[in-house]
Parts: C-alpha cells; sequence; structure tokens
C-alpha cells in the first residue's frame, strides 16, 4: 500500500522527516518497505509570467521572451509556438537540473543570450496523459487558477515534491490499506490528534429505499455477500478529474480515467472500500441480484478478456447477464462510457475467502480483490458509498438521487472483550496499569464500557484478550519490551537416543573422510529407472505422488535414497573431483499398504546413505565402515546375508546386516548400469543403513566383563574348500563347535594355487580359546578342535591341511 | 706388594681411558677385574700373606676394584651415548614431506547451524522434537489456526499429496502434535526440512529447513520469549548481537512480532548483507494464539507460551557469506571441504 505524506497529512499532523516517520511506524506494525521521494532531480525550476514575445533577428521559428521569475526579469529564447504574453509556464533557470540528469545553463541561440528555459510536461518527467489540457510538443502552461504565484517553486505547484511511502500490511489488517487507516496508525504512532476529516460522512443520514429511480437490489447468496448498497447519481458530466485528485491517485500508483471512474477508486484508496460505478441503462430490468454465477456463464471484464465462470464465483448481474464479477472486476457490458448520464454507485461487501478463490481462479487480482480477500467492515461500506457521492457533488460531476438501495443481511458483529489487566500484564511482561491500557486503547478508538474493551467497526481483527494484549504493546512499544528470561518449572533437556547415536556417526563419517551432503525429498520415475527400478519393483510402488509438482522431475516422494545419492556422485564426477565419499541423512517415504489412500500417513524413516567412488577404497572398506557404524551405535550382534536381488547393486557384490528379522543395512557395489547411467566410470560403492531400526536394537549400556588373567591358548586351522563356500560359513561352525571358550577366529589367509585345484581355495584360520575362571588344558581344546575339523569335513566338504 | 697394586691401578686407569670403544672398555675390564684378571688374581693370592698384611691388601685392593669398575662404568655410560648420537644422526628425516593423515570429510553447512542451534537450547533445557514430513493438513494448517480459506493454504504455495495430506510447509506442526502428546512444561525446538512450491533459484527452493521453537508453560511472557531469543542471538551470531522486535502478523501467534539482529557481518554500521538497514530479519515469533492451544487440547487460561520459527539456510547463507543457495544443494565437494 502507497501513501504520500501530503494525503495523510489530511488526518493528522506530521512534524517528522519521512525517515523518522517510516521507522516510527514500523516499530507500531506498519512496516515501510520503501521510501520514494518525487521531484527530487528538478532544481531551482520556478514558476514565471511571460511579459512579452518579440521574433528573433535570425531564426524564422525561434522567439525572444522576457519572464518576469519574480527576483529578477530573464531573457529567453525557445522555439515553443504555443505560448502567449501573459501565459504563466515552468522556467529551468539558470543552473537548474531537471529528471535525466540534465542540467540548464545560460547560453546564446543564435546570437542572443538566452538565461533559462520553458519547460514542457515531459521535460518535467511527468506523464503527459495525466495532464490532458496540455500538449506533447509545447510548452506546460498553467492554470492561473492554481496556486502559482510568480516565483514559486514549480515542485510545490505541481506537487511532485511528494513523499511517498510503501508500507507492507499484514493481512489482519484490511483497514490500513487504506489512507484512513494508515492516517490512524500514523496519529496514534505520533501520539497527535486524529482530525476525522470525514466527519461528516458519518453522521450522514440518506434515507434505505425499496427502489431509487427503479433500481431494486436482491442478494441470492447471504453467504457471499454481506451488504450490498447502491446510490444512483443523475446527470453525470463525464470530465478529467481535477490535478489534486489525480496527484493523490498517482502517488498510490492508480492511474486516472475520468472523474466518475477516479471517484470510484478514490474512495477505495481514502476508506478502504472498493466501490464499483456502472451505467444505469446497462442493467436490464433496472434490477441487480448478487448471485451465484451459473457453470460456464461468460462475462467479458473491462481489460477485454471472456471469463468462463463456475457455480462457485459470485457475479452483480441484471435480468438477463452477469455485469461485474463480484470484488473482482465489472464487466465492459456496464462500463462507465463518455455518454453516460445516469451512474450507480456500488459499495458492497462480499466473504473473503470466496472472492481470494475467484479472484486466483480466474487469475486477476485487483486491488479491489486484495482487499475483499481479508475481509471487509460492512459498516465502512456505507461510509464510502455517501463519500462517493459527496465527492461527485464536490467536483460537480452530476446530481445524487436521494436515498440508497441498502440490502443487509448480515450485520457486523461487535466483539467485547473483557478487559482483564493482570492478564495482558502476564502475557506481555509489563507492568502497565489500567489507566494507561485504557489510554492506548481509547486512541485506537476502542470504547471502554463495563470493564469491557468494544473495538471500532473497522477493527474487526481485534477478536480476544490476547489481541487487546497486542493492541496495548504496540503502542507501549515493542522496543520497550523487557528481556526477561523463563520463571517456571526446570526442564533437563538434551538429546533422545536416535539424536545421539546420530551424533556419533556423523562424527566417525566426518574422521574417516566422508562428507554429508544435502538433498531433496523428491525423485521421479526416470530417477528410478536409471537406478535400475522399473515395473513393479516395490520402490516404484509405494511411492507418494504429488497432486502439484513442481515438475515432472520432481513428482514422487523419495521411496530409495539411491537415486540422489547416486546424482551428487555424478556431479561430483562432472566436476572431475576425485575420491569423493559422501553421506546423506535423510528421509524416505513409504506408502505402505495404501496409507494414503485411506487418509492416513506413510512410514517414513530414517536412511543414513554412504556413496563413494575412489581409487583406495573397495567393498571391505566400506563393509567395515558399516561395522563400524553398528558398533558406534552399540549393535554387537548382527548377520551378513549375500543379497542378490537388489536390483541397484552388483548381485555377486552385495550383502545384508541383518539384527532379529530386520534388515538394518544393504551395501554393496552399485550394478555396473547404474555407473553406466549416470556416466561414472569408476566403481561405487554404495550403503543404506535404516537409522530407525539401528535406534530400535541400539543397546548403549554397557557393562564391565573383568579381564581374564588366565593363559590362552592358540591353534591354526587351514582346510581347502570348493571356490562357492563363503568362509562366513566356516566361521559359524567354528563358533559353534567351540562354544563359549573360543576367544577370536582370526581369518589370516586365503589362496588359490594349480595345487589346490580347480575352484578350490585354500582358508587359514588362528583360533584363539579362554575362558575366565581357569587355564584351559590341552586335551580340552584337542577335543574341540577334532570336532570343529570333523564338522568342517561333513558339512562343507573341507579338507584339512596339515 | 702395595706397589704392585698401585702399578695395576695406573695402568689400567691408564688403559680405561685409552679405550676407543666399547669393546675395548670390555677387554679392559676382563683383563684386570675378570675371574682371571690381574687384580683378581692379587685377591686370590691373599692366602700366602700374613694375618696382618691381609686386611690392609684386602681393603686396598677392594678400593681399587671399586675405583676401577665406577671408572669403566663411566666409560661405557658414554660409548653407550656416543653409539645413540651417532644412530640419531643417521636418522635424520625431512619433516616437510607429506603426513600419512586421514583426509577429514565435512558436516553440511545447513546441518552446522542446526547443530549449533540445538546445543543452545539444549543448554537452555530444550528437547529437540521430531515429526513427519508428509504431513496431515489439519496440522499444518486447521490447528494452527489456519483455517481452510487461507491464502497458506494454496495450491501455489504449499504441495498437496491429497485434498487433506501435504508436505509440510512449515515446522510448526510439530509444535501441535508435542502439544497433543505431552503435558507442559513443554521446551522444545523442532529442526527439520520443510516444502513450498517455489522454483530453485539463488535465493528459493522448493526444499528447505526450519527450526521451530516453542515453550509452554504457566506465566510465560512475551518478555521471556525476547529475553529467550536475545540470548540465542549473543550465543549463536557473537555476544554483541541486539535484537529488535517489530510488530507482525502470525495466524497462529498473538501477539506477533518479527525479530532483527543487529547486522553480524558489519555489527550495525551498514552494509551489503543487512542493506544498509544495520539490522537482519531473523525471525518470527509470538505468543502461541489461544486458538492453538485449544486446538491442541492446552488450557489458555492456565497456561501460556511463545513460539519462534526461522530459515536455516537464511542464516547460513548470512553467516558463511554464501551468495547462492543452489550451492547448498549442489555438493560439490569442494564447496562441502569448506567447512
Amino acid at each position: 500500500m502507497k501513501a504520500s505524506i501530503e494525503w495523510l497529512k489530511e488526518y493528522t499532523d506530521i512534524d517528522v522527516t519521512a525517515k523518522q516517520l517510516a521507522d516510527i511506524l514500523t516499530m507500531t506494525g506498519s512496516k515501510v518497505e520503501t521510501i520514494e521521494e518525487q521531484g527530487n532531480e528538478i532544481q531551482n525550476v520556478v514558476v514565471g509570467k511571460i511579459l512579452e514575445i518579440k521574433p528573433h533577428q535570425d531564426s524564422d521559428h525561434l522567439v525572444v521572451t522576457k519572464v518576469d521569475v519574480k527576483d529578477e526579469v530573464l531573457q529567453i529564447v525557445t522555439g515553443a509556438n504555443n505560448i502567449h504574453e501573459g501565459d504563466i509556464v515552468p522556467i529551468a533557470k539558470n543552473g537548474s537540473t531537471l529528471p535525466g540528469g540534465v542540467e540548464i545553463k545560460t547560453g546564446k541561440l543564435r546570437g542572443i543570450d538566452s538565461c533559462g528555459m520553458m519547460c514542457s510536461v515531459g521535460e518535467l518527467g511527468l506523464d503527459i496523459n495525466n495532464y490532458p489540457n496540455q500538449i506533447e510538443n509545447g510548452i506546460m502552461i498553467l492554470d492561473p487558477k492554481m496556486e502559482c504565484e510568480v516565483g514559486k517553486d514549480i515542485k510545490e505547484v505541481l506537487k511532485i515534491n511528494q513523499v511517498i511511502l510503501d508500507f507492507e500490511i499484514t493481512p489482519n489488517r484490511p483497514d490500513c490499506l487504506s489512507i484512513e487507516g494508515l492516517g490512524r496508525e500514523v496519529s496514534v504512532s505520533l501520539n497527535k490528534p486524529f482530525k476525522a476529516p470525514r466527519k461528516n460522512i458519518d453522521k450522514m443520514n440518506v434515507e434505505n429505499k425499496e427502489n431509487i429511480d427503479g433500481l431494486t437490489v436482491k442478494i441470492t447468496a447471504p453467504d457471499l455477500c454481506y451488504r450490498y448498497i447502491a446510490r444512483v447519481v443523475k446527470n453525470v458530466k463525464i470530465a478529467p478529474s481535477p490535478e489534486w485528485m489525480i496527484k493523490r491517485l498517482n502517488a498510490c500508483g492508480v492511474r486516472s480515467i475520468n472523474n466518475i471512474v477516479d471517484i470510484t477508486n478514490y474512495v477505495m484508496l481514502e476508506m478502504g472500500q472498493p466501490m464499483h460505478a456502472f451505467d444505469i441503462n446497462s442493467i436490464e430490468g433496472k434490477h441487480i441480484t448478487v448471485r451465484r454465477a451459473s457453470k460456464g456463464e461468460k462475462i467479458i471484464t473491462l481489460d477485454n478478456q471472456e471469463r468462463v465462470l463456475t457455480e462457485n464465483m459470485l457475479v452483480i448481474a441484471d435480468n438477463k447477464k452477469p455485469v461485474a464479477i463480484a470484488g473482482v472486476m465489472g464487466g465492459q457490458n456496464s462500463e462507465i462510457e463518455n455518454n453516460t448520464q445516469t451512474v450507480v454507485f456500488e459499495s458492497a461487501v462480499f466473504n473473503g475467502g470466496s472472492i481470494r478463490k475467484t479472484a486466483k481462479a480466474v487469475g486477476l487480482r485487483t486491488e479491489a480483490s486484495s482487499r475483499y480477500e481479508k475481509g471487509l467492515s460492512p459498516e465502512n461500506a456505507i461510509r464510502a458509498v455517501n463519500r462517493a457521492v459527496e465527492l461527485v457533488e464536490l467536483l460537480g460531476a452530476g446530481e445524487a438521487v436521494e436515498g440508497k438501495v441498502d440490502v443487509y443481511p448480515t450485520k457486523q458483529k461487535v466483539n467485547k472483550i473483557p478487559l482483564n489487566v493482570a492478564k495482558i500484564n502476564n502475557l506481555i511482561g509489563t507492568n502497565l496499569t489500567k489507566e494507561q491500557m485504557i489510554e492506548i486503547l481509547e486512541k485506537l478508538e476502542m470504547k471502554i464500557e463495563e470493564n469491557m474493551v468494544i473495538p471500532p467497526y473497522f477493527r474487526e481483527d481485534v477478536e480476544q484478550l490476547a489481541d487487546v494484549a497486542e493492541e496495548v504493546l504496540r503502542f507501549y512499544g515493542y522496543d520497550k519490551l523487557g528481556t526477561t528470561l523463563i520463571n517456571a518449572e526446570t526442564t533437563l533437556g538434551g538429546k533422545n537416543k536416535q539424536q545421539k547415536i546420530l551424533d556419533d556417526i556423523s562424527k566417525f563419517l566426518v574422521n574417516i573422510g566422508l562428507s554429508e551432503i544435502c538433498t531433496f525429498g523428491f525423485l521421479s520415475e526416470k530417477d528410478l529407472a536409471k537406478c535400475n527400478i522399473t515395473g513393479d519393483n516395490i520402490y516404484l510402488k509405494e511411492a507418494i505422488e504429488i497432486q502439484n509438482p513442481l515438475s515432472e522431475d520432481y513428482n514422487l516422494m523419495k521411496t530409495t535414497s539411491v537415486p540422489s545419492m547416486m546424482q551428487m556422485l555424478a556431479n561430483n564426477n562432472n566436476y572431475k573431483n576425485k575420491n569423493v565419499k559422501l553421506f546423506d541423512l535423510s528421509r524416505i517415504y513409504q506408502n505402505k499398504d495404501q496409507a494414503i489412500q485411506k487418509g492416513e500417513l506413510p512410514l517414513e524413516s530414517n536412511i543414513l546413505t554412504l556413496g563413494m567412488y575412489s581409487e583406495e577404497e573397495d567393498f571391505y572398506t566400506l563393509k567395515g565402515i558399516v561395522e563400524n557404524i553398528l558398533e558406534i551405535s552399540g549393535i554387537a550382534k548382527f548377520d551378513i546375508k549375500k543379497e542378490k536381488n537388489n536390483s541397484m547393486y552388483h548381485p555377486g557384490r552385495c550383502a545384508n546386516f541383518n539384527v532379529g528379522n530386520d534388515t538394518v543395512a544393504t551395501f554393496g557395489e552399485a550394478n555396473p548400469l547404474l555407473t553406466k547411467n549416470y556416466e561414472i566410470t569408476q566403481r561405487v560403492l554404495l550403503a543404506e543403513i535404516n537409522i530407525d531400526k539401528i535406534t530400535k536394537y541400539a543397546r548403549k549400556n554397557k557393562k564391565y566383563v573383568s579381564i581374564t588373567k588366565f593363559p590362552a591358548i592358540e591353534r591354526d586351522i587351514a582346510m581347502v574348500v570348493n571356490e562357492d563356500i563363503e568362509v562366513g560359513e566356516i566361521e559359524k561352525i567354528i563358533q559353534r563347535k567351540a562354544k563359549k571358550s573360543l576367544e577370536e577366529a582370526k581369518l589370516f589367509d586365503v589362496y588359490r594355487n594349480e595345487k589346490l585345484g580347480q575352484n578350490k581355495k585354500s582358508v587359514a584360520y588362528s583360533l584363539k580359546f579362554r575362558v575366565p575362571d581357569r587355564t584351559l588344558k590341552d586335551e580340552e581344546i584337542n577335543g574341540i578342535m577334532k570336532e570343529i575339523i570333523a564338522e568342517l569335513e561333513k558339512t562343507l566338504g573341507a579338507e584339512l591341511r596339515r | 706388594m702395595q706397589e704392585k697394586i698401585a702399578n695395576i691401578k695406573t695402568k689400567a686407569l691408564e688403559e680405561i681411558n685409552n679405550a676407543n670403544n666399547a669393546k675395548e672398555l670390555d677387554e679392559v675390564r676382563v683383563k684386570y677385574l675378570g675371574k682371571k684378571g690381574e687384580l683378581t688374581l692379587i685377591l686370590r693370592s691373599m692366602g700366602g700373606l700374613s694375618p696382618e698384611e691381609r686386611p690392609i691388601i684386602g681393603s686396598l685392593v677392594n678400593a681399587v676394584r671399586d675405583e676401577l669398575e665406577e671408572k669403566i662404568k663411566q666409560g661405557e655410560n658414554r660409548f653407550a651415548e656416543l653409539e645413540i648420537q651417532s644412530k640419531l644422526e643417521n636418522e635424520n628425516i625431512d619433516v616437510t614431506m607429506p603426513s600419512k593423515k586421514t583426509q577429514l570429510g565435512s558436516i553440511h553447512p545447513i546441518t552446522q547451524i542446526i547443530k549449533d542451534v540445538e546445543e543452545i537450547f539444549i543448554g537452555m533445557g530444550y528437547e529437540i522434537a521430531d515429526g513427519p514430513e508428509v504431513e496431515l493438513a489439519i496440522y499444518n494448517f486447521d490447528k494452527l489456526n489456519t483455517p481452510p480459506d487461507h491464502p497458506a493454504r494454496d495450491v501455489q504455495d504449499t504441495f498437496y499429496i491429497t485434498d487433506d495430506i501435504v508436505l509440510r510447509s512449515q515446522t510448526s506442526p510439530v509444535q501441535a502434535r508435542v502439544m497433543e502428546t505431552q503435558k507442559p512444561p513443554i521446551k522444545i525446538i523442532c529442526p527439520g526440512t520443510v516444502y513450498r512450491s517455489d522454483s530453485v533459484d539463488a535465493t528459493h527452493s522448493p526444499v528447505f529447513h526450519q527450526i521451530e521453537g516453542l515453550v509452554i508453560d504457566k506465566n510465560i511472557s512475551m518478555a521471556d520469549l525476547k529475553g529467550t531469543l536475545a540470548m540465542f542471538a549473543k550465543k549463536c551470531l557473537g555476544e554483541k548481537t541486539e535484537i529488535r522486535f517489530r510488530p507482525h502478523h502470525f495466524p497462529f501467534t498473538e501477539p506477533s512480532a518479527e525479530a532483527d539482529v543487529s547486522c553480524f557481518v558489519c555489527g550495525g554500521k551498514g552494509c551489503k548483507v543487512c542493506k544498509g538497514e544495520g539490522w537482519i530479519e531473523l525471525l518470527g515469533c509470538g505468543m502461541v494464539h489461544p486458538n492453538v492451544l485449544k486446538n491442541c487440547g492446552i488450557d489458555p487460561e492456565e497456561y501460556s507460551g511463545f513460539a519462534f520459527g526461522f530459515g536455516v539456510e537464511r542464516i547460513a547463507m548470512a553467516k558463511f557469506g554464501i551468495d547462492d543457495m543452489r550451492l547448498l544443494y549442489e555438493n560439490d565437494i569442494r564447496f562441502l571441504k569448506q567447512f
């Protein structure tokens, strides 16, 4: 919302600079975004009176003039041909500046001294459209009726010395989308009296009639239209508006059209109530109905666009057709024309939400709709229409017809809020007296009756005590608010189990050289396809679709974190970064059991994803990192199982770590199809670790086990087995047979050669036995070793090497 | 006899002095003090002496033996020292050669800011709360006093999964969930990912991060909120940071405020980061709206509370001097390693 200080001064005295005013208003809640000072570039341009015009002796098209600028009479040579002796014109004196950095200096024109320049509208940086009586290629001739005594600064005369503040108005304050509302805020903020220049309007009592001049009104959608008032003006003379009105409209960023249309805009800016004016002759049957549009109904709006309406939209209609989209824009069929004789002024209040949706649906967010959507006061509507009629008479633009048609099905509610001084002080942390609070509230035109706060009609946002507290605080001063510390029950605070585990894990990963990345929760079917996920794959089936995605690349929610990790590795590969090791902590979202379709939330899991390509790392480095992560989390026991069916991974180089029935981690080499699709030439290592499941199994309570004093017995065992036997199977047998006395089984050698035969390998373990309470005897260990060997031979066909 | 002993002593001392290394020294020791050494032999031959002479000669020999042993030991120590010294000289290395350290990784700048903030609030007794990102509209909007007609619910701003399920557009729904399940006193912060329908550019992203704070208890005031945030600003942005409250409007708080902090780049003098204002808009905050308390089952007559929320990216960018938001999501390792 833009407002000129000149206009605001109509409401209260302003004796501070624009910058000070902006700062003060910002601190009371009307945030000033910018301060625009018009006419800054125009310096030393004054009003001059042409005393004489004589021909130039050496030129046919130049003339030599004498101009009175009060202090002196200047000789000015000009080529203008629209000037006459006695004309009053803007004179740029010697040493003056004009918009665009133009400097005017005394000089000679065809040998004759010229001590300045007469200015055109354009040379003063003004829009010719706003000066209908001026010509584009001539000197601006000032109207002697204006206050334009000779020698006066042209900026004052033309009111281009305006300072315009641009406010950011919060949506709860539609009253501040008006000069009047802002004027009130300025007066309270500066602690100056509010001049209430519209007092006469408030007192005006216009008789309510069924019809005026045959015009009748009916509301068939009272849920969407709370009040509709019409007044009629006869013998209308469409003409340009006076300059003072144009100036004010311009300052607010509104262009002048003609007196009647300008009056509607002026009233909207002044009072915050959008107005509409239309030609009564375009109203078929002179009967206005405020109704829902029928589906597919069409209207051509004032901007010459055809709009197709739906039954959710409200229209102003005559007996046959809609003449306006209510609260959004008028129709071309009822537009004010130059020959319009009788005008209907509409001042209505509609349901804010409905107007907002309609404006969005037809793609027209207008000055009117943006006010309506915040919810306007029906009590203000009557003031606005009366003000419009008053302006018509002031401008001599027509004659008001007596009476109004006022359909007001839903009266505006009056809020009454008990003034609980202690509660307000408690809530905001102040120590104000009741009198101090009442003083502030009364300045804001709130009434205090029987200890109840009654906000004025234009403050519908003040509904309960918290709102009253905010008003008190605004004018007590947010900056005076103390800074106290909470005086309440002590809380311990801290991180929970999962948060602590995550801290430990991320510290570990950073220490071994991994960098954390940040990824989006979106993906697309294309991304999944690049990761070899197609068809019936669960990652595709459980993906949640966004109704209104930014693009097709972002239309699904992540069911796996692998595609985004691959993409980030690919980015780094493109940048030619070497040895890239990344981790990502993000969520996946799985639509389990059609949860979304049942109105329930999907399963969200926290997944830690590792991704790397590097000369130095292989599957077993990755396996070690994942094992370390489990150890750090306090998971001591987990099983490893080869995973051949996860299509994102290399079928021969992928495994799961399982705890109980849960897979807590999947890791391995990326399927070469992925590296090819993402154009990475090295092998990529990937791991997905389910942090929620890790947290479930994590045990952090540690207990000391006494360190045994008894010696260990060590035995080595080497065997030849078939190539497809996994060492994990050998280890399991060793552990099962050795039972509790086995302290450690360490693989120390695996080799293959011709002597062993094809598809054979030699595997050697070093076993360490120890029990806590005594020294083991050789015979015991011999027995255990025999059992282990027998079992290895039996189950795995191992041949012992002696 | 005594003369013989004196000669042995003189000779031995001379030979000890002349020994060039540990081996020669040892030879001297064997020659005089060994089993068949000259001094040992004298001791052994003492049987032939008179009973008067025996103790005199015995103590003399012992004194000489002790002295020689001492000198030999000194010599040994000297040679050991020399040996170490020559070893050290041979083992000289170039300490400026590259190390064998592990290349450290890094924590993403967004996470770093979140961790810093978490630490500050944990110190003030807060817990860290968490909630779903795919959220019921009821929690994202309705319970937070944002009814179905509210502009914030527009499709232009919010991603919808169904009419009733959205991608949370703020971390505030976590507040509602905590208020519903926990009894006051409540002191939480909830950092998290939020989603808004903005295209990616230098200052916007459809996915970004917020940190939300909530305190509910008896007699919580707006001055407490200002005090808490003032403390937070000093700890997070520097001890000299000042805080300023301006009135504002949010559906879920009343009274509401926007909090500015004195620019932590220029200290309030005015610079590019604060656009010459000296202040940087930090966050939105206010007293939890009574309607929100009611919606979440907390009696506004008994309890009050405050809430605040801010965007992590903005702070990370200002604090680290990052001029394009996209850098945060491109994850170029040359960028990440700087943090």
